[in-house]
C-alpha cells in the first residue's frame, strides 16, 4: 500500500521542494486561489478605475469577482481538475491515460482529484454527510430559539441567516448530491460499464461542491451576516434588502448548479451509451431509470434557476433592473423562473430515492418488482409533469388568477403516477418473503412516511387550502415530510444497502436499527405537530411567535434534539464499520443487480470480463433466473439463463 | 386472497382511518371561521382529508398486514412468487386515484370561484405594506388612513394592496384568505367577514428583520357600529384643505404610520425592538451630538444619515420624507419630543 502510494506521488513531473508547489494537490490549490484572488481583486480595481467610478475598492465588488469567483476557479486549477485540458489545450503532452487517477489506496487518496466513480462517489457521500450535519446543527440553532416565544439566543439577522442556510446547505449540498455520490458509485456498476463516460468532468462536478457549501457556510462571517432572505431567496427583499451576504447565495447556487448539471449530463451520456451487451433499456434496473429521468429534469431546469440567481445577483450588484419595479422590473418573474427550476428540483431529490427504494424493496422482499415497465413509465410521466406545475407555489403571489386552475389540475395529476409507485411498491412486497434488515426498515419509513407527505401535497394543491396554509407551519410540516421522510429516508436505505459493496464491510445491523427508530420516532415528533401549528395560523420564517403556540414548539424543539442526536448513531456506525466491520461477501443481500457480481469492494475497473445481461435485473422467485453473466465460459448456459 | 386475509385487511384498515379520523377530530386545526370564505375553504379541507384518511388507510393496512404476515426467519432463502404485473390491479390504482384528485380539483375549483366572486354593495379598502407596518386607507371615508382594520360583519370587502418595498402577504387565520402583496401590482383580496372579534393580521411573506413583528388586528363590527364609525372618522380626516390645519395629530400619525412595529414608546403603548426605544430619544441626541428636534426630522426623513451603534442598517423605510406631508412630520416630531422621557 505504501510503495502504492509513494508511487502516485512522485509520478507527475518536478522534482525537489519546488515540485511541490507545481504539483497538482493542496499546496498548488492554496497559492493559485491566492494568485487568482489578487487577479480578481486588480480587475475590479482596474475596470472601476477606468471607467471612473468611486470608491475605487467597493467591498461588494471585489468580494464576488476576487472571493466568489476567480478565486475558487483557481482553486480548481491548483487542485487539478483542469490539467489535463489545460496540456491538451496548449499543446503540451498529456500524461497518458495510466489509470493513476484510479483507485484509492489510502485515505489521501480521497482529498485528491480522482477519475475513479468509486471513489468520487465516496468523495460526493463523505462531503455531503458533513454538510447534512453542518445544515442540522443550523437547524437545532433554529428550534433552540423557537423553543419559547420572544427572542433568546440569537437576533433576527442570525436567526434569518440560519434558517436560509439550513435549507439552501439541506437541498444543494445535501440531498441533491448525497443522490448523485450513490449514483455515480452504483450506476456504472448496474450498467456494467468501467466508469462513468467522462471521469475528468465527473472528477469537476464533484471539486465543484465543497466551494458551494464552504461560500453558503462561510456568508455567516462576512459583515452584515448570512444571507437571510429564505432559500428562495425572493426579490426584492434578497436584490436590495440584503448585506453582502446574499450574493455567496447567488453564487453558492451557481457553484453547486454547475456540479449537478455536469454530472447530469455525465450520467445520461453513461446511461444511453455505457450499457452492458443485452442491457436493453427495458432491462435496466429501475435505480437507472431513477437517475436517467433525474438526470434529464437536472439537464432542462437547472439553468432556470442559474438565471434567475444571476438576474438577482445583478440588481444587487450592478444595480440592473430584471426585478425592480421602479424601474420596470417585475418581481414576480423572479419568482416563476426560480419555480421552473426548483419545483423539478422536488423530483430531483425525489426521484432518485424511487430507485434506490425499488432496489431495496424487491431485494429484502425477495419478489420481481411489481409492473416494471409502469413503474419506468411512471418516472417519466413525474418528468413531463413536473415542469407543468410550478405555479402552484405561487398561488397567492398575485400572479395571473386563471393560471391557478390549471396549475391545480396538473398539480393533483402527479399524484397519480406517485401513487402508482406507492402501490406497486406495497404490490410487491405482497406474498414476498420479507427480511427486515436496516435498508428495507428505512423503505417502509419512507413509504409511510412519504405517503403522509404525499396526501398533504395533495391538501396543497387544492387552491383554497393552499391560500389558507401557504407560508404556515404546515408547509414546513410539509416540505419535511417529503424530503425529510421522503429524500434522507431513501438516502439512508441506499447508504445502509450500498455500505458493503463500497466499503469491503458490513455495517452494524443493531446499530442501523436503533439508528432507525429513532429517527423514525423523532421525525414524527418533531414535524407533524408543525402541521397542527400551520392551520391554526403560525407563519413560517419567524423567530418569535404568538405566546398560545408556546407548548407546541417547546415539544418540537425537544423532539428535534432528540431527532439530531439520533444521526450520531448513524455517524459512529459508519465510522466504526468501515474500520472495522465484519468483511463483507461479495453479495450479501443476495441481490441479481449487476453490483453484486463483483467483489466488495469492486476491483479498480468494475468488470474483469465484460458482463452479459440476459435477463430482468428482478427476477426473483423464477428458478435458474440471472440477470448478467460474467463469464459465459465458467458459468450457466445462457438458455437456461434467459428467462426474463 | 383468501376470505381471512381479506377480514384482517379490512380490520387493520378501519383501525389505521380510526386512528387518523381521531387525529382529525379531536386535535385542533383549524381555527373558528370568522368569513364566508374561510368556512368553504374549511369544507375543500375536511373534504380532502377525508379522500386522505381513506388512501392512508389502505396504504397501511397492506403494509402493516405484509410486514406482519410475509415476514421471513433470517435463515430462509426461498424467494416469493414471481409475480411481474397485475393488468387489471395496475389500471385500478390509475384510475381510481385519478377519479379522486379529479373530484378534488372540481371541488376547489367551484369554491374558488365563490371565494372570489364579490357580493353587492362591495367596501374597498386600500391596503398599503411596507417594513413593518399595515396601513388601510378608506376611500368611502375620504381617504382615512388607520393603523387597524376596522371591517363591517356580513359585507362583501375587497382589499386592494399596494407594497412600498418587499413582497409581504395579509393574512388572517380566522378568514382563510391570504394575498402576496407585491411592489408594482396591485393585488386584490375578497373577505367576507361573518363574526364580529378582533383577530390578528399577520404577514406571513419574510419581509426583513421585523417580519416576525408586522402583525395589527382586524376587527369585525356589527354594520351599524361601522357606519357611526366611518362617519366619526370621515368628518376627522375631511376635505384635503385641512391639511394644513394644526389639528394633525402626532400620535395618529406615529400610530397609522406603524412606526409602533418597530419602535417602542411608552405614550403610544408600543414596544417594538427593531429599532431604537424612542422614549429615550434625548439621551440618542446627545450620543449623536446633535439638536433634538433636528435630529429627530432627520431621523425620519433620512434614516441613513445617522444609525445609531447597534442598529442594523437599512432596515428604517426612506419613504417617509415623502409619504408623510409636512404639517404630518411637524406633528410627530412634536409629539415623540413631548412623550420622550429622556
Amino acid at each position: 500500500m505504501t510503495a502504492a502510494t509513494a508511487d502516485h506521488e512522485l509520478a507527475p513531473r518536478g522534482g525537489g521542494n519546488w515540485g511541490l508547489l507545481y504539483r497538482a494537490g493542496w499546496i498548488r490549490a492554496a497559492w493559485m486561489f491566492c494568485a487568482f484572488a489578487a487577479f480578481g481583486f486588480a480587475l475590479v480595481v482596474a475596470f472601476r478605475w477606468w471607467g471612473g467610478w468611486h470608491p475605487l475598492l467597493k467591498m461588494t465588488d471585489i468580494t464576488l469577482v476576487a472571493l466568489l469567483v476567480t478565486g475558487p476557479l483557481g482553486f480548481l486549477a491548483g487542485i487539478g481538475t483542469f490539467d489535463y485540458w489545460a496540456y491538451y489545450a496548449i499543446g503540451r503532452p498529456t500524461r497518458p491515460e495510466d489509470h493513476s487517477g484510479h483507485g484509492a489506496t489510502s485515505w489521501k487518496d480521497y482529498f485528491r482529484v480522482n477519475t475513479d466513480h468509486k471513489v468520487i462517489g465516496v468523495q460526493y457521500l463523505a462531503t455531503t454527510i458533513f454538510f447534512f450535519f453542518a445544515g442540522g446543527m443550523l437547524a437545532l440553532l433554529v428550534r433552540a430559539e423557537l423553543a419559547r416565544p420572544g427572542m433568546q439566543f440569537v437576533d433576527t439577522q442570525t436567526f434569518n441567516g440560519l434558517f436560509s442556510v439550513h435549507a439552501s446547505l439541506m437541498i444543494f449540498l445535501f440531498v441533491i448530491p448525497a443522490f448523485a455520490g450513490l449514483a455515480n458509485f452504483v450506476v456504472p456498476l448496474m450498467l456494467g460499464a468501467p466508469d462513468m463516460a467522462f471521469p475528468r468532468l465527473n472528477a469537476l462536478s464533484f471539486w465543484l461542491l465543497p466551494i458551494a457549501g464552504i461560500m453558503m457556510l462561510s456568508s455567516f462571517l462576512v459583515p452584515g451576516g448570512a444571507f437571510a432572505c429564505g432559500w428562495t431567496g425572493y426579490v426584492p427583499l434578497c436584490s436590495t434588502h440584503e448585506p453582502l451576504g446574499a450574493i455567496f447565495f447567488n453564487q453558492g447556487v451557481q457553484w453547486a448548479g454547475a456540479s449537478s448539471i455536469m454530472t447530469a449530463l455525465n450520467f445520461l451520456v453513461t446511461i444511453i451509451t455505457m450499457r452492458a451487451p443485452g442491457m436493453t433499456f427495458w432491462r435496466m434496473p429501475l435505480l437507472v431509470w431513477a437517475n436517467f429521468t433525474t438526470s434529464l429534469l437536472v439537464v432542462i431546469a437547472t439553468p432556470f434557476i442559474a438565471g434567475s440567481q444571476f438576474f438577482s445577483m445583478f440588481d444587487h450588484v450592478m444595480h440592473t433592473a430584471f426585478f425592480d419595479p421602479n424601474n420596470g422590473g417585475y418581481p414576480l418573474g423572479y419568482q416563476h423562473i426560480f419555480w421552473f427550476y426548483s419545483h423539478p428540483a422536488v423530483y430531483i431529490m425525489m426521484l432518485p430515492g424511487f430507485g434506490i427504494m425499488s432496489e431495496v424493496i424487491s431485494v429484502f422482499s425477495r419478489k420481481p418488482i411489481f409492473g416494471y415497465r409502469l413503474m419506468a413509465l411512471s418516472l417519466m410521466a413525474i418528468v413531463v409533469l413536473g415542469f407543468s406545475v410550478w405555479a402552484h407555489h405561487m398561488f397567492v403571489s398575485g400572479m395571473a388568477s386563471w393560471l391557478r386552475v390549471p396549475m391545480m389540475i396538473t398539480t393533483l395529476l402527479i399524484a397519480i403516477p406517485t401513487g402508482i409507485k406507492i402501490f406497486s411498491w406495497l404490490a410487491t412486497m405482497w406474498e414476498g418473503k420479507l427480511h427486515f434488515n436496516t435498508p428495507m426498515l428505512f423503505a417502509l419509513g419512507f413509504l409511510s412516511m412519504f405517503v403522509i407527505g404525499g396526501l398533504s401535497g395533495v391538501m396543497l394543491g387544492a387552491v383554497p387550502i393552499d391560500i389558507h396554509t401557504s407560508d404556515t407551519y404546515f408547509i414546513v410540516a410539509h416540505i419535511h415530510y417529503v424530503l425529510f421522510g421522503g429524500s434522507v429516508f431513501t438516502i439512508f436505505a441506499g447508504i445502509y444497502y450500498w455500505f458493503p459493496k463500497i466499503t469491503g464491510r458490513m455495517y452494524n445491523e443493531r446499530l442501523g436499527k436503533l439508528h432507525f427508530w429513532l429517527t423514525f420516532v423523532g421525525f414524527n415528533l418533531t414535524f407533524f405537530p408543525m402541521h397542527i401549528l400551520g392551520t391554526e395560523g403560525m407563519p413560517r420564517r419567524v423567530a418569535d411567535y404568538a405566546p398560545r403556540f408556546a407548548n407546541l414548539n417547546m415539544f418540537i424543539s425537544i423532539a428535534s434534539f432528540g431527532l439530531g442526536a439520533s444521526s450520531l448513531v448513524f455517524l459512529y456506525n459508519m465510522i466504526t464499520s468501515w474500520r472495522s466491520g465484519e468483511i463483507a461477501p461479495s453479495n450479501p443481500w443476495r441481490g441479481m443487480t449487476l453490483e453484486w457480481l463483483v467483489t466488495s469492494p469492486p476491483p479498480t475497473f468494475n468488470f474483469d470480463e465484460i458482463p452479459q445481461v440476459v435477463g430482468s435485473p428482478y427476477g426473483y422467485g423464477t428458478p435458474g433466473a440471472q440477470h448478467a453473466i460474467l463469464a459465459p465460459a465458467r458459468t450457466a448456459a445462457p438458455e437456461e439463463a434467459g428467462v426474463t | 386472497m383468501r376470505r381471512g386475509s381479506i377480514a384482517s385487511l379490512l380490520g387493520i384498515a378501519v383501525v389505521a382511518g380510526g386512528i387518523a379520523t381521531a387525529v382529525a377530530v379531536f386535535l385542533p386545526w383549524l381555527p373558528t371561521p370568522a368569513s364566508r370564505e374561510a368556512g368553504r375553504i374549511d369544507f375543500v379541507f375536511w373534504f380532502v382529508i377525508a379522500i386522505c384518511i381513506f388512501i392512508f388507510a389502505v396504504v397501511v393496512a397492506v403494509m402493516v398486514y405484509s410486514i406482519v404476515k410475509f415476514r421471513a426467519a433470517p435463515d430462509d432463502l426461498e424467494d416469493g412468487p414471481p409475480i411481474h404485473g397485475h393488468t387489471g390491479l395496475e389500471i385500478g390504482w390509475t384510475i381510481v386515484p385519478a377519479v379522486l384528485v379529479i373530484a378534488i380539483g372540481i371541488v376547489s375549483a367551484i369554491v374558488l370561484s365563490r371565494n372570489d366572486a364579490l357580493g353587492k354593495n362591495v367596501l374597498r379598502i386600500n391596503v398599503t405594506a411596507q417594513q413593518f407596518a399595515w396601513t388601510f386607507s378608506y376611500p368611502d371615508a375620504n381617504g382615512f388612513t388607520t393603523g387597524t382594520l376596522t371591517v363591517p360583519d356580513g359585507r362583501s370587502v375587497l382589499l386592494t394592496f399596494t407594497s412600498l418595498d418587499v413582497i409581504h402577504s395579509f393574512w388572517v387565520a380566522q378568514w382563510g384568505q391570504k394575498q402576496d402583496t407585491v411592489p408594482g401590482l396591485h393585488p386584490t383580496l375578497h373577505i367576507t367577514p361573518d363574526r364580529i372579534g378582533t383577530y390578528a393580521v399577520i404577514c406571513t411573506e419574510l419581509c426583513g428583520l421585523g417580519h416576525a413583528l408586522m402583525r395589527t388586528d382586524a376587527i369585525v363590527v356589527t354594520p351599524a357600529a361601522f357606519a357611526s364609525w366611518l362617519k366619526k372618522n370621515r368628518v376627522a380626516a375631511a376635505p384635503p384643505t385641512s391639511s394644513s390645519s394644526p389639528s394633525v395629530s402626532g400620535a395618529a400619525v406615529f400610530t397609522n404610520n406603524g412606526c409602533g412595529a418597530c419602535h417602542t414608546l411608552a405614550a403610544s403603548h408600543s414596544t417594538g425592538k427593531i429599532g431604537p426605544d424612542l422614549d429615550k430619544l434625548k439621551a440618542w441626541a446627545a450620543q449623536a451630538k446633535q439638536p433634538l428636534a433636528a435630529f429627530v426630522k432627520e431621523s425620519i426623513v433620512s434614516p441613513e444619515a445617522y444609525i445609531q451603534p447597534g442598529f442594523p442598517k437599512n432596515v428604517m423605510p426612506p419613504t417617509f420624507g415623502t409619504s408623510l406631508s409636512k404639517p404630518q412630520l411637524d406633528a410627530l416630531v412634536q409629539y415623540l419630543i413631548s412623550s420622550s422621557k429622556g
